[in-house]
């Protein structure tokens, strides 16, 4: 089984480096007689890669099914009595893995974009050349630093060691290619952004056939961030979902920057402005993905993320320089080719909006490169590390995010090009009113109705913050609404239809706009979710038999403890009563498990969720001296609108995604060339 | 002309409300902090446990942390004690090393990673400013590489079919 | 490596080699990408632009002065690319089918 691995593996890395040549010696010599054949065999040889890695993947996962331990990396990370989602997982719960799923996540992207090579194949050929050269490194790092097909030396074992037991949740089955379909996405865009440069691509076409890829992939990695949240918060047990460690913060650089992105390149489209900036970020996206994995996996910085340190931190920086060093020839080589082709008209005005957009993107994506990377040059600086945790984080970003904020209420608002002083009082007094009302009610309001009332700005910096956050959060969701009640009236005022269809013909018509919106707007449900943080609670707590706890309005009561053996984990929970105003409202297991392959030990909180707050119960362990368990106590108000806010900002990009009910570009008919002479460009 | 919005005309009475509230939550922040138990959460969540857990030290929640439970019993008998809170944070660096210390510092090198955001934004906004500035001043490029914009009558005819194009 | 490995491995660099470089006689090279098609995608964002401006107008979004004025310089816009194109229309001599 391994040497057809690793075969496949060479043979896909054979295809990349064919299809990588011979797809550059077809754009050079494009005035040959030969060249679109040449050009044709390296499309077919990058489809073929996809077919080579996928092989190669196959065998992976199926000697995991097999419990084939010759295989180091299957021993490493897998055993016996694992269950069969997560031997399939085995694909990304390690270094070499995810090495391999990550060439076969970039090999499915260009598979899918090789075949769609119709749409327009020059800049797709272009496209694929890049694409191409990224595989090329990847494959490389499989078959020669990191190949998941080495075999275990020393005689055949008898079971292997186990998968790390904080992966052993559901979320790792889904969260992991999540992320990485996000991070490796990111390099469709940057590849047809280079195409287009290295081409001199007449135009912003390109922009738009990307458009949908760049949403796609933005969505996979929102969504691969969230999931790994949603995973901290079930599986680490210390009550919270982020904790700018690392690893996390390596996934959030990409993200603002691919969001910066997503903004700024609508004035591209729209006004063939910011040509040169949008060249730049789109690259900078494409490298923070592959920087985040190499400061994550060369050990350079420490993080919660128990990664296998080796030598591919060397390779990764080998390729962060020279992937740098061809951009920033080709951008040097055309960018006289990058012209704006308009002014900026005045200061008050869509556009500007975008530029303060991206700024607080990019100044928010600094903070947080800044902060990963201080420990170390404190280290060179002054000779010893510091820690740059959450602490810094909030202080410094929390403003940010407030600012971008108020962005997201102003920027839809502003009309391209200027906007009046009366445009603007039309546009913003209602919204304003109805953000100050909210910030008044949740003021005014008792403490006693809930977690977010009552708040008194004056006694603590958070709940400054957090009522700045909340009164925001109703400013752009007022925002929005307006549009969508605007909108949909112009549209029920000339069709006669009701106000409902109305709006959904609105979107229709504009799926990427009231999808923006609806992204947005499940921004806002996030930040919200995020805002009663300030509210959380905690308590640590034995109980024995008949105890009773009380925290916020639930009172528990420990009904039993108990323990059990499995094949995998042996366990031991409590469990708990959890009482409302005199009623029984729930029970709880929180639990401790000791995996047996691993030899570690774990915790699985048990949550209760609620719109108003989350009970979050920890089996911490059993005291020595009463051999009574020791329980911890979270309530964490709000924290289900983040993920419903997630779910909202999933639907919104979907809608987006789907096509315009008037199609407003037409294409020329296509031509079928038999040896056909050269496409040429330009007049 | 069009009534631009004019931003200095807003600018006094938004700037002294800002100032008001920025002075405000600052006076309110420090006084916030008083009893035992606030003082607690407050200082432990400024303190990384240093088993290598990487986690704030009132959150390290690993089973059999050798360290955190000794950590947390002793920042509670500081501050019984009646420790100013800087003295609590320097006894702590004294015994485990400035990493214990969730958050840089604000004094020597450390101040830099605090500064340097904020110095981050500044030249942002500078720099945003300028580039906004330059393209509002610089001459309205030609479009599509030069095209020359028809005049006279054939103009107004072809404005008047973008019109009729472009009728909702 | 066994011999069932090695069929494996043998029949897919076969088949590999056999779709990589077994090519049909026709390829698609896609349409040429002229000036006038460039110029028609640019006229095709000035015109979405204008629908925009339309749409905003109607549902109050806008002052009517800030309406003339910004349809003033798009429509001046399209226009400039509208003539560009019949110019290059008529060079062509083709005949104007795109007029609706």
């Amino acid at each position: 089984m391994a040497a057809i691995g690793s075969f496949a593996l060479l043979l896909a890395l054979g295809l990349s480096v064919y299809s990588f040549l011979a797809g550059i010696f077809a754009l050079i010599r494009q005035h040959d007689e030969s060249s679109p054949r040449i050009g044709e065999t390296a499309r077919r040889a990058g489809v073929m890669i996809f077919a080579a890695v996928l092989l190669a993947s196959l065998v992976l996962v199926v000697s995991a099914f097999q419990d084939n331990f010759t295989i180091a990396y299957i021993f490493h990370h897998s055993n016996r009595a694992l269950s069969l989602p997560y031997k399939f997982a085995v694909l990304w719960s390690g270094q070499e893995g995810s090495l391999l799923f990550w060439s076969l996540l970039l090999a499915a992207y260009g598979f899918v974009l090789r075949l769609r090579y119709k749409t327009d194949p020059r800049l797709f050929a272009y496209a694929s050349v890049v694409i191409a050269g990224v595989q090329i490194f990847f494959l490389l790092l499989v078959n020669f630093a990191a190949n998941p097909f080495g075999l275990l030396g020393g005689p055949l074992r008898a079971d292997g060691s186990g998968l790390n037991p904080l992966l052993q949740y559901p979320e790792m089955v889904i969260h992991p290619p999540m992320l990485y379909l996000g991070y490796v996405g990111f390099t469709v865009p940057f590849a047809f952004a280079l195409g287009a440069l290295i081409m001199r691509y007449p135009g912003e076409k390109w922009i738009h056939i990307t458009r949908r890829w760049t949403m796609v992939t933005w969505g996979f990695l929102t969504c691969g961030i969230f999931l790994g949240a949603h995973w901290a918060y079930s599986v680490l047990g210390w009550g919270g979902y982020w904790g700018w460690d690392p690893v996390e913060n390596a996934s959030l650089m990409p993200w603002l920057v691919g969001t910066a992105f997503l903004h700024s390149v609508m004035m591209q489209e729209k006004r063939g402005m910011l040509k040169v900036w949008n060249m730049w970020l789109v690259f900078a996206t494409f490298w923070l993905s592959i920087l985040g994995t190499f400061l994550t996996r060369s050990g350079i910085i420490s993080s919660v993320h128990a990664f296998a340190q080796s030598s591919i931190g060397d390779w990764f920086a080998w390729f962060l320089a020279i992937s740098l060093a061809v951009f920033v020839y080709f951008f040097f080589k055309n960018k006289e080719h990058l012209r704006s082709e308009h002014k900026l008209e005045s200061l008050v005005s869509r556009e500007s909006s975008f530029l303060f957009n991206n700024l607080l993107f990019m100044l928010a994506c600094f903070i947080v490169l800044w902060g990963t990377w201080f420990p170390k040059i404190s280290e060179l600086v002054q000779g010893n590390k510091v820690t740059v945790g959450p602490p810094f984080y909030n202080r410094v970003n929390i403003p940010v995010a407030l600012l971008l904020l108020v962005l997201t209420a102003v920027g839809p608002l502003l009309a391209w090009r200027k906007t009046s002083l009366e445009s603007l009082k039309r546009n913003f007094f209602g919204p304003t009113m109805g953000a100050i009302a909210v910030a008044i009610f949740l003021m005014a309001t008792p403490p006693s109705w809930g977690s977010p009332f009552g708040l008194r700005p004056w006694q603590d910096m958070t709940y400054f913050y957090s009522l700045m956050a909340i009164s925001l959060c109703a400013l752009v969701t007022f925002t929005v609404a307006s549009e969508f009640y605007r909108g949909g009236k112009v549209i029920s005022n000339k069709t006669g239809q009701g106000m409902f269809a109305s709006m959904v013909q609105l979107t229709h018509r504009n799926t990427r706009r009231y999808g923006g919106y609806i992204v947005h707007f499940g921004v806002v449900v996030v930040i919200i979710g995020i805002a009663g943080a300030a509210f959380n609670q905690d308590k640590e707590q034995e109980m024995g038999y008949g105890d009773k706890a009380t925290i916020g309005p639930y009172t528990l009561v420990c009904r039993s403890y108990t323990q059990d053996d499995k094949a995998n984990y042996a366990s031991e929970w409590a469990i708990m009563e959890v009482y409302k105003n005199g009623h029984m409202i729930d029970t709880l297991t929180p639990e401790r498990r000791f995996y047996k392959a691993s030899q570690q030990t774990t915790t699985l909180p048990a949550v209760r969720s609620t719109l108003a707050d989350d009970l979050y119960l920890v089996y911490e362990g059993q005291n020595p001296d009463t051999q009574k368990p020791i329980l911890k106590f979270h309530l964490n108000p709000l924290v289900m609108w983040i993920w419903m806010g997630v779910w909202i900002i999933l639907a919104g990009t979907i809608l987006a995604l789907i096509p315009n009910a008037q199609a407003a570009v037409r294409v020329p008919a296509p031509r079928l060339v038999e040896h056909a002479a050269p496409v040429a460009t330009g007049d | 002309m069009h009534k631009i919005v004019n931003m200095n005309k807003l600018n006094p009475t938004l700037r002294r409300t800002l100032q008001c509230v920025i002075l405000c939550s600052a006076v309110f922040a420090f006084l916030g902090a008083g009893d035992p138990a606030s003082r607690f959460s407050d200082i432990g969540h400024q303190l990384m446990c240093i088993c290598g857990c990487h986690q704030v030290l009132l959150e390290c929640n690993h089973v059999g942390c050798p360290d955190s439970d000794s950590m947390r019993n002793e920042l509670m008998a500081s501050i019984t004690r009646g420790d100013s809170d800087s003295l609590i944070q320097q006894a702590f660096v004294q015994k485990y090393g400035p990493t214990v210390l969730a958050a840089p510092t604000t004094t020597g090198f450390n101040r830099t990673a605090w500064i340097v955001p904020f110095v981050a934004l500044a030249l942002g906004l500078v720099s945003v400013s300028a580039v906004v500035r330059a393209w509002k001043n610089r001459p309205a490029p030609a479009i599509a590489d030069g095209i020359k914009p028809p005049r006279g009558v054939e103009l107004e005819q072809f404005r008047e079919q973008a019109r009729k194009d472009t009728e909702l | 490596m066994n011999i069932d490995a090695f069929l494996i491995c043998a029949l897919v660099t076969v088949g590999t080699y056999y779709y990589v470089f077994h090519l049909p006689g026709r390829l698609y090279l896609g349409p040429e990408k002229t000036r006038l098609g460039y110029l028609r995608e640019r006229k095709e964002a000035v015109y979405e632009n204008l629908r925009d401006l339309n749409f905003e107008y109607s549902a109050g979004k806008m002052p009517e002065a800030d309406y003339v004025s910004l349809k003033s310089n798009l429509q001046d816009e399209a226009a400039t690319l509208l003539a560009e194109i019949a110019r290059l229309e008529a060079k062509a001599q083709q005949t104007p089918d795109r007029k609706r």
